[in-house]
C-alpha cells in the first residue's frame, strides 16, 4: 500500500494536530495525489531520471504571435514586400477560409525594425526590447510545427498533445505524475490575462484533467476578491467562526470514521484543513503590497495593477517560491488578422517587459536553474497580408507551419537558436521542432520518458505526446 | 533451449486438469506484449505472424503446438538465450518469468484459444445454489464467489440509511423525514419493494437517470468549439426524461435516439429523439474548413455509440487497424457511414440551433396561430362578400382624379428584393456590404451573384421577405419627383434596417423586433427628377419583414398611375387597381378590416418568433460516399476504397432486413443476439448503483478492458434485461431488491483489508454523492427546492467573470437568472462547455464535450470551499435554519430534525455535544455582533423570516452549514 495513503488511514485529526501543520499537509498532499477513484496507476516509478526542472512556468501567448514581426526575421523579407507568394513557398499549402478566397497574396515585410543581440546576434524586433535583452539567457526555436490550422484545435493540441478535445492538459499530466511539492496551494494554476487585440475563446478543458482524476486539474486563480473561487467566507463568517465550525465538523467526521473505517472520511478531514489553509495562503500569495519597488521597476508599472499580465508574472515567481510545480499564464490578444502594426505593438508592451523581468527575477533568486520558462502560442502567422496591404497596415492570417517558441532556465541551453526557416518564413529548412517534440522536451527536464509516461485509457495507454514517436531536442540543452 | 525454460517445465504441474483459462491468463499477456507486431493491425504486423487467431495452432505451423511447448516455435523465441532472438524486443517489452510460465502451461495444456469473453453470446448461465441470506438470484452470484474466498457477506443494513440509500441511488433526492419514519416503522414484509416501487414511479426518478444519459450523450446548452455560443436541445432533454418516466424499453430508446428520424412516417417525438447526435459538439471558427469539421463531428458520433452502447473504444482504428481488438480501419470507416450521410454543415452558427433542426410550437403556440389564422382569414372574406354602398367608388375616384392632378405628387416605382445575403452572426450580416451599398443599384444587373426580383408589395402592409435568421435583404425603388420636396415616411422591420436614398444613408435602426406599422419614421429629401432608394432589412431569426408606408398623401404608383389617367376608358385591371386601393383605404369598414389583418400578421409574426426548435438527425437525399480516410485525416481519403455501411461483423451480423442506415445500426445494436449491448447496459445500471461496474472499465469491453467481476451475473442480469422487452425499471429494482444491495456499508478493518475495492461485494459500497445531489439535497432540506420537471436550463448562483474570461472578444457575457430559478434542480443548471457552472464542475460534473458513462469521485479542498462558501449552499443553510426554528421549539427537537433531514436519523450524543458547544459560543458572537448575523442571512437573493432573532437565526445557519458539510451528509452509506 502507499506509505501516504497507509499513514492517512492510520493517523487520526488529533494526531495530526498534535504533530502540526507538517502532519496535515502529508495528509492533504497523500490524498491529492495519491488517490485515484476509478482505476490508474498508483506507482509510477517517476520520475524517471534526476530532473533538471522542479517547476514550469509556461506563458501561453493565445491566438499565435506573428513569428516574423518578433523574432524570426530574414533581411530578404525588406526585398519580397509586396510581391505576391510564390507558388513554390506555398506549396499548396492549406490556408484558412479566412483568407483562401483572397484573390493576392501579397508578402508583407514586417513593418518594425529588426537589430541583432546578444552574443550569438540573434535578431529580435524593436517590439522586444526587454526580451532582447535576456536573448544570452534562452533558446529560441524558430522552427516550431503544428498541423492545426485554426486555434481551438490548435490550443488544444499543443496542450493536451490531441486536437480532440477530452485529453488532459500539459499541467494535469504533471500534477499526476509528479505531484504536489506545497502543501497549501494546488500543484497546477492557471492565471488568464489580455491585450487590447482581437481574442481568442478559451475553455477551461484547455487546463481540464480529462480522464485523469479531476483533482489534478488546473485550478484558476483570478484577481480580486476571490483569487480561486468560493475561497471567501461568507459574509458574517469570521475565520474564527469557520475555525469552529471545521473543528466541529471534523469532531463529528471521525465518530463516523472510527464506525466506518473509510479512508475516504480522513481524506475529506484534510482536506477541509487544507480548504482552510488555502484561505490565507492564496490571499497572502496574490498580495502584491508587501513587493518591494523594485519589483514593480523590473517587472513595469503595470504590475501595480491586478489582473494584468505583468501581475501575473510576479504572482508566477512568488509560485516558483512556494513550489507550485505548473503555473500557466494565458495572455490573450494575439490573433492579428487586421491591424498588425497597431495591435501588435499594444500585445508587446503589454508582456515584453515582464517576461524577461520573470527570467531575470527568477535567476537573481537563484530559482532559474531548476524553474522552466517556456514562451510561446499555439501555431504562427502568414507572410502574406490577410485582407489589404497599405503602407502603414495589414494582418497576417493562421500559420501552422512554422512559429517561434523560447524556454529558458532548468538545463536549458542559454543563448541559443535553433531551427530555421526560409526567406519568407514560411517553410522549416532546417531542424523542425513539433509541438509534440516540445512537450516531449519539457518532460525530458522534468525527469520523465514521455514513452513512459503514459495511463491506462479505454484500452489504450495514453500519452500526453500522443502516439507518434516525439523526439527530445536534446540540442536544446545545456 | 534455455535454463530457464528447463526449470520452467520442471514447475509445470504433469497432465491433469485445465488450469489456464485463455481469455483470463493468456489474453492479456499477448496482448500487452504481441498484439503490436502480432495482432489485427496489418499496419504494424511483422513476419506476417499473426498470435490473436486459434488458426496458428497446430503441428505444420511448428509455433504453437499443443501439448508440445518444447516443439513450439513461440516458445523457443520468448525463452531464447540470446536476446537477438528473444521475443519481444527488449526495447520493446520484457515478459516477466511468471508470465513466461503462463504462456508455457498455456501450451502444454493445448494452446486453445477462446474468443474474447464479450464477443461471445450471451447464454443464461446456470445458478448457483441458494442460501439463507440470498433474496434473489443476484445473490446466489454473489455468494457463490463470496464462498470461494470464504467471506461473508455483511448484514443489511439499518432501514433509515437503507431509504436514504435508494432515495438517493433512484432519485437522486434524500427522503423527507416523514418518509423516514413511515419506512422505519412499516414491519409489514412488502414494505421495502413498496418502497422501490413508490421511488421508481416518482418524475425524480426520470431526473436522475436523465442526469446519467446526458454525461453519456455529452449534453449541453452550448456549442463548445470556439464562440461556444447557446443552443437549445434541451426539449431533446425533456424527450430523455418523458422516455425515462414512461419506463421506455431500452431497444426503443435506443431506436428512437439513433434513428428517430429514420422511421417510416416518424412522430414528432421521435424527431426530437434522434437529437441525441445533435448534441455533438460543433464549431463556428471563422478560418475552419467545412469537410474538416464535419468529419470531426462523425468522429464524436462513433466514438460515443460505441462507447455507449457497443462498450468498445474504436477510435483507434480513425488512423489505423486496432491493435488488440478486432475493429479493422476499414470497420471504423463503414461504421462512420452510417453518420456520414447528416444533412448538416461543418461549420455551424454560433447564434442558436443549425440545421437540420424542427420547429416545436407549444399548444399554446399552435392555439394562437390557428387563431391568428381564423381572423386573417375572416378578413379576406370579408373582402369577398361585402361591398362599399354603390356609387361611392366612382364618386371618390373622380374627386381623387381631379385633386391628383392639381397636385405634385412622389411617384412611387415598383419595390425589387435580393437576398438573403447569409452571415455568421447578424451583427456581420448587419455591418457587410453584400453588393449594393456602394454602387448606383442597377435592379437589371445582378448584385452580390444574385438577380433583383420584382415585388408586387403594397404599401402600408407588413411583407414577409423569407426567414434566413443572420441574413440580410435588399429592397430597392424608385421614387420620381417633379419638384424637390421633402416627405416623411414611416417604417417598420425585423429586425435592424439601414435606409441609403442616392448611395446616402439616411437611416438606420440596428434593433431586434417584429415588424409593425409605424416602428421607426425617416424623412426623405427628394431632389427633382428620380431618386434611388434602398432598404436593407437584416434579420436575426424567425421572419424577415418590413413596413413601409410615405406619407398618407403619397400613393402607391400602380395606385397614382391609374388615377393620373382619365377615368372614362380605363383599363379593367386598373380599375381593379383603384377600386382594391379604395375598398382597403377609403371605405371606412375596409380600413378596419385592413388594420385587423395586419395587427393578425404582426402578431402572427411574433407568436412565429418565439416557437421553439430542437436540432434532429436528417440523412443526405442522395446517399454520400464514405471512403477510407489515411490516417484519419479529412483530406487524405483514399478513393480507390470506397467503403459502404456496415456493421462490426465479428461481433453480429446486420439483423435480416435491416437497412443500411443509422435504423439498421440501431436495430443491430438492440438485436437480441448481440453479445454486447445488453451487458454494458446493465453494468452501468450496476456501477450507477454500487459506484463500481461488474467490469469496472464500464467503457470498454474490449480485450484491453477489465474483465468481469462475476462473469455469470453479469450474464444473467444481461440475459433477463433482453428477455424482458430490455425494461430498465425491472433491471434496477432487480439490482436494489437484492440482499447484495441491501448490505450494510461499515466494514471492519480487516474486511477492508482483504477487499479494499470491494470487488467481491461483500459489504455496500459507500461513496459521495454527486454535486448535483448535493445541492439538490439542500435546497430540498431547506425547503426551497423549485421542483419542477424540464424546461430550458437556468443560470444559477455563479462567481462573476467565468465567461467573461473564456468569450470570443467578450460576446457572450453570463446573466444570472431570478426567483424560482434559481432553486431548480441542478441537472437544469444551464450547461455551458467552455465555462461549466464552477460548483458542479469541482464536484466531477463532466464538461460535457465528449462522452462520459461513469463519473470520476473525488475529494479535494476546492469541493469543501463549494460546500462552506458558495451563497447558494448558504442560503440553503439560512433557511434550513429557519425550517428548524420555526418547526420545533427546543435545541435538541431542532437539532434532530436537521440531522433527520440531511442524514435520515436524529442527532448523535457526540453531535448534540458537539453542536451545542457550537451554539453557544456562537451565539455570543453573533449576539455581540448583530452586523454580522444579519450579514450572514443576507446571503442570497430569497428573503429572511423578519420575525426571528437575527443572532438566534444566523447561529442556526452556522450550525445548518456544519450539518450540510457532514461527511455523512455528502455521502452515500
Amino acid at each position: 500500500m502507499d506509505p501516504i495513503q497507509e499513514r492517512s488511514r492510520q493517523v487520526t485529526r488529533r494526531t495530526l494536530l498534535r504533530n502540526g501543520a507538517n502532519g496535515l499537509g502529508a495528509m492533504a498532499l497523500g490524498s491529492m495525489l495519491g488517490k485515484t477513484a476509478f482505476g490508474g496507476v498508483r506507482d509510477k516509478g517517476l520520475p524517471h531520471f534526476t530532473p533538471k526542472a522542479k517547476r514550469v512556468i509556461y506563458l501561453f501567448m493565445n491566438g499565435a504571435p506573428s513569428q516574423m514581426d518578433l523574432f524570426d526575421y530574414h533581411p530578404k523579407m525588406r526585398e519580397i514586400h509586396g510581391i505576391e507568394l510564390p507558388d513554390s513557398i506555398r506549396q499548396g499549402q492549406r490556408l484558412t477560409t479566412m483568407s483562401s478566397g483572397q484573390k493576392s497574396f501579397p508578402c508583407v515585410a514586417p513593418m518594425f525594425k529588426f537589430k541583432k543581440y546578444g552574443q550569438h546576434q540573434t535578431w529580435v524586433s524593436e517590439l522586444l526590447p526587454h526580451t532582447a535583452g535576456i536573448v544570452d539567457k534562452i533558446s529560441l526555436i524558430k522552427s516550431m510545427n503544428t498541423e492545426a490550422i485554426n486555434h481551438d484545435p490548435a490550443i488544444t493540441y499543443i496542450n493536451t498533445g490531441s486536437q480532440q478535445q477530452g485529453k488532459p492538459s500539459m499541467g494535469a499530466w504533471l500534477s499526476y505524475g509528479l505531484g504536489s511539492m506545497n502543501r497549501d496551494l494546488p500543484s497546477y494554476v492557471v492565471m488568464i490575462s489580455r491585450g487590447k487585440g482581437n481574442f481568442q475563446a478559451l475553455y477551461s478543458r484547455l487546463w481540464g484533467s480529462g480522464f485523469l482524476p479531476s483533482e489534478h486539474q488546473g485550478v484558476k486563480f483570478r484577481s480580486g476578491k476571490d483569487p480561486v473561487l468560493y475561497l471567501s467566507n461568507p459574509d458574517g463568517i469570521d475565520p474564527a467562526t469557520r475555525r469552529r465550525m471545521l473543528d466541529g465538523i471534523a469532531k463529528i467526521n471521525e465518530a463516523k470514521y472510527e464506525e466506518t473505517h473509510d479512508a475516504e472520511i480522513q481524506a475529506r478531514i484534510s482536506q477541509y484543513e487544507m480548504a482552510f489553509r488555502m484561505q490565507t495562503s492564496v490571499p497572502d500569495l496574490m498580495d502584491l503590497s508587501t513587493e518591494p519597488d523594485s519589483t514593480f521597476e523590473l517587472y513595469g508599472e503595470d504590475a501595480r495593477t491586478p489582473g494584468t499580465y505583468a501581475a501575473n508574472c510576479v504572482i508566477a515567481r512568488r509560485m516558483a517560491e512556494r513550489d507550485v510545480r505548473f503555473v500557466q499564464l494565458f495572455h490573450r490578444g494575439w490573433d492579428q488578422h487586421g491591424n498588425l502594426p497597431r495591435d501588435l505593438r499594444g500585445q508587446c508592451k503589454d508582456t515584453d517587459q515582464a517576461s524577461a523581468a520573470l527570467v531575470i527575477d527568477l535567476e537573481r533568486r537563484g530559482l532559474l536553474e531548476d524553474t522552466l520558462v517556456i514562451w510561446g502560442g499555439e501555431f504562427g502567422r502568414t507572410i502574406y497580408s490577410q485582407g489589404a496591404l497599405t503602407e502603414t497596415n495589414h494582418g497576417r492570417d493562421h500559420h501552422p507551419r512554422c512559429f517561434t517558441t523560447w524556454m529558458a532556465g532548468a538545463g536549458i541551453r542559454p543563448g541559443y537558436e535553433h531551427g530555421e526557416t526560409d526567406d519568407f518564413s514560411y517553410n522549416i529548412v532546417r531542424d523542425p521542432v513539433h509541438i509534440n517534440d516540445l512537450n516531449a522536451t519539457i518532460l525530458h527536464q522534468l525527469g520523465i520518458d514521455h514513452d513512459r509516461f503514459t495511463y491506462p485509457y479505454q484500452g489504450l495507454d495514453q500519452r500526453l505526446t500522443g502516439v507518434e514517436k516525439p523526439r527530445v531536442v536534446t540540442e536544446l540543452l545545456a | 533451449m534455455s535454463t530457464t525454460l528447463a526449470l520452467l517445465l520442471l514447475t509445470c504441474s504433469p497432465d491433469g486438469p485445465i488450469t489456464i483459462e485463455f481469455g483470463r491468463d493468456v489474453q492479456p499477456i499477448l496482448a500487452k506484449h504481441c498484439f503490436v507486431c502480432h495482432g489485427p493491425d496489418q499496419g504494424t504486423r511483422k513476419a506476417r505472424l499473426r498470435l490473436d487467431l486459434p488458426s496458428i495452432v497446430g503441428e505444420e505451423q511448428g509455433i504453437l503446438v499443443p501439448g508440445q511447448p518444447l516443439s513450439s516455435e513461440f516458445i523457443n523465441r520468448i525463452t531464447h538465450a540470446s536476446a537477438d532472438d528473444r521475443m519481444p524486443p527488449a526495447e520493446e517489452s520484457v515478459l516477466t518469468p511468471e508470465e513466461i510460465k503462463t504462456l508455457t502451461l498455456w501450451v502444454k495444456e493445448g494452446a486453445q484459444y477462446q474468443r474474447h469473453w464479450s464477443f461471445e453470446a450471451i447464454e443464461a448461465p446456470t445458478l448457483p445454489p441458494s442460501g439463507a441470506w440470498a433474496r434473489n438470484e443476484i445473490d446466489r452470484f454473489v455468494l457463490a464467489e463470496l464462498a470461494a474466498e470464504n467471506i461473508e457477506p455483511s448484514p443489511e443494513v439499518n432501514r433509515a440509511t437503507l431509504i436514504r440509500r435508494l432515495s438517493f441511488d433512484l432519485c437522486g433526492m434524500p427522503p423527507t423525514p416523514d418518509e423516514v419514519t413511515a419506512f422505519v416503522s412499516d414491519e409489514s414484509p412488502g414494505a421495502y419493494e413498496d418502497l422501490v416501487d413508490r421511488l421508481l414511479a416518482t418524475d425524480a426518478y426520470a431526473e436522475r437517470m436523465t442526469l446519467a444519459w446526458m454525461d453519456a450523450a455529452r449534453y449541453g446548452d452550448t456549442s463548445v468549439h470556439h464562440a461556444d455560443g447557446p443552443r437549445d436541445m434541451w426539449p431533446w432533454r425533456d424527450w430523455v426524461l418523458r422516455a425515462y418516466r414512461e419506463n421506455m424499453p431500452f431497444n426503443q430508446f435506443t431506436v428512437e435516439q439513433l434513428a428517430g428520424d429514420l422511421l417510416p412516417e416518424p412522430t414528432t417525438e421521435q424527431l426530437v429523439a434522434s437529437g441525441f447526435h445533435r448534441n455533438s459538439p460543433t464549431s463556428d471558427e471563422g478560418g475552419a474548413i467545412d469537410e474538416e469539421l464535419r468529419v470531426k463531428y462523425m468522429v464524436d458520433r462513433v466514438k460515443t455509440t460505441s462507447n455507449v452502447w457497443v462498450g468498445l473504444s474504436m477510435e483507434c482504428a480513425q488512423c489505423h487497424d486496432h491493435k488488440y481488438d478486432p475493429v479493422t480501419q476499414k470497420d471504423y470507416y463503414r461504421f462512420f457511414a452510417f453518420f456520414n450521410q447528416s444533412t448538416e454543415m461543418g461549420y455551424q452558427t454560433r447564434n442558436g440551433n443549425a440545421i437540420p433542426l424542427i420547429s416545436l410550437p407549444t399548444e399554446g403556440q399552435k392555439a394562437d396561430l390557428a387563431a391568428l389564422d381564423d381572423s386573417i382569414q375572416s378578413v379576406a372574406a370579408f373582402f369577398k362578400a361585402a361591398a362599399p354602398s354603390p356609387g361611392a367608388f366612382e364618386e371618390w375616384h373622380s374627386a381623387e382624379h381631379k385633386q391628383l392632378l392639381e397636385r405634385d405628387t412622389p411617384v412611387l416605382g415598383t419595390w425589387y428584393s435580393a437576398g438573403p445575403f447569409k452571415k455568421g452572426t447578424k451583427a456581420e450580416a448587419y455591418s457587410a456590404d453584400h453588393g449594393p451599398e456602394a454602387i448606383e443599384v442597377d435592379v437589371a444587373a445582378k448584385v452580390g451573384g444574385l438577380d433583383w426580383k420584382e415585388r408586387s408589395d403594397q404599401d402600408g402592409a407588413v411583407h414577409t421577405l423569407g426567414s434566413t435568421p443572420n441574413a440580410a435583404i435588399y429592397l430597392t425603388r424608385t421614387i420620381h419627383c417633379e419638384r424637390a420636396q421633402s416627405a416623411s415616411i414611416s417604417l417598420g422591420s425585423d429586425d435592424s434596417i439601414r435606409i441609403w436614398l442616392n448611395g446616402k444613408i439616411i437611416f438606420e435602426n440596428d434593433t431586434g423586433r417584429a415588424a409593425a406599422a409605424n416602428q421607426d419614421q425617416a424623412s426623405l429629401e427628394l431632389p427633382t427628377g428620380e431618386s434611388q432608394l434602398l432598404m436593407k432589412i437584416v434579420n436575426g431569426g424567425g421572419p424577415t419583414s418590413y413596413y413601409f408606408k410615405m406619407g398618407a398623401e403619397n400613393l402607391p404608383e400602380p395606385v397614382l398611375a391609374a388615377l393620373k389617367a382619365e377615368p372614362e376608358g380605363l383599363s379593367e385591371k386598373a380599375r381593379g387597381v383603384l377600386h382594391d386601393h379604395f375598398i382597403r383605404t377609403v371605405w371606412p369598414e375596409g380600413i378596419e378590416q385592413v388594420s385587423i389583418k395586419e395587427a393578425a400578421l404582426a402578431r402572427k409574426a411574433g407568436v412565429e418568433k418565439s416557437i421553439g426548435t430542437v436540432m434532429v438527425m436528417k440523412d443526405v437525399a442522395k446517399s454520400r460516399m464514405t471512403y477510407i480516410l489515411d490516417r484519419g485525416q479529412y483530406d487524405a481519403p483514399h478513393k480507390d476504397q470506397p467503403v459502404e455501411p456496415g456493421v462490426l461483423e465479428d461481433l453480429l451480423p446486420l439483423p435480416a432486413g435491416a437497412p443500411p442506415t443509422r435504423l439498421g445500426l440501431a436495430q443491430w445494436l438492440v438485436d437480441p443476439d448481440h453479445p454486447m449491448t445488453a451487458r454494458v447496459t446493465v453494468n452501468r445500471y450496476w456501477a450507477m448503483l454500487f459506484g463500481r461496474g461488474l467490469v469496472s472499465t464500464v467503457m470498454d469491453f474490449g480485450t484491453q478492458g477489465a474483465r468481469p467481476s462475476h462473469p455469470a451475473l453479469l450474464d444473467w442480469l444481461a440475459h433477463d434485461f433482453v428477455e424482458s422487452g430490455w425494461n430498465v425499471k425491472r433491471a434496477l429494482k432487480q439490482i436494489v431488491m437484492s440482499a447484495t444491495y441491501r448490505q450494510d456499508s461499515r466494514a471492519d478493518k480487516s474486511r477492508r483489508e482483504a477487499d479494499p475495492e470491494n470487488v467481491l461485494l461483500a459489504r455496500a459500497p459507500r461513496f459521495r454523492l454527486h454535486g448535483e445531489f448535493l445541492r439538490d439535497q439542500a435546497l430540498a432540506v431547506s425547503g426551497t427546492l423549485v421542483d419542477k420537471m424540464g424546461g430550458p436550463g437556468v443560470k444559477v448562483y455563479q462567481p462573476e467573470g467565468l465567461w467573461n474570461a473564456v468569450s470570443l472578444n467578450r460576446n457572450l457575457r453570463f446573466t444570472q437568472d431570478h426567483g424560482e430559478k434559481l432553486y431548480r434542480k441542478s441537472m437544469y443548471i444551464y450547461w455551458k462547455r467552455s465555462a461549466p457552472q464552477p460548483a458542479m464542475a469541482t464536484f466531477d460534473t463532466p464538461i460535457r464535450d465528449t462522452c462520459v458513462v461513469q463519473r470520476q469521485c473525488t475529494n479535494t479542498p476546492m469541493q469543501a470551499l463549494v460546500t462552506l462558501n458558495d451563497v447558494q449552499f448558504v442560503e440553503a443553510a439560512r433557511h434550513l435554519a429557519q425550517r428548524l426554528i420555526l418547526s420545533k421549539k427546543d435545541f435538541n427537537a431542532r437539532l434532530d430534525l436537521g440531522f433527520m433531514l440531511c442524514t435520515a436519523h436524529p442527532a448523535t450524543p457526540l453531535a448534540r455535544e458537539v453542536m451545542l458547544e457550537t451554539f453557544k459560543a456562537q451565539l455570543a458572537v453573533f449576539q455581540a455582533d448583530k452586523d454580522a448575523a444579519l450579514a450572514l442571512l443576507g446571503m442570497g437573493e430569497s428573503a429572511r423570516d423578519e420575525s426571528l432573532d437575527a443572532a438566534e437565526h444566523a447561529t442556526w445557519t452556522v450550525l445548518a452549514s456544519m450539518i450540510l458539510n457532514l461527511d455523512e451528509t455528502l455521502t452515500r452509506e
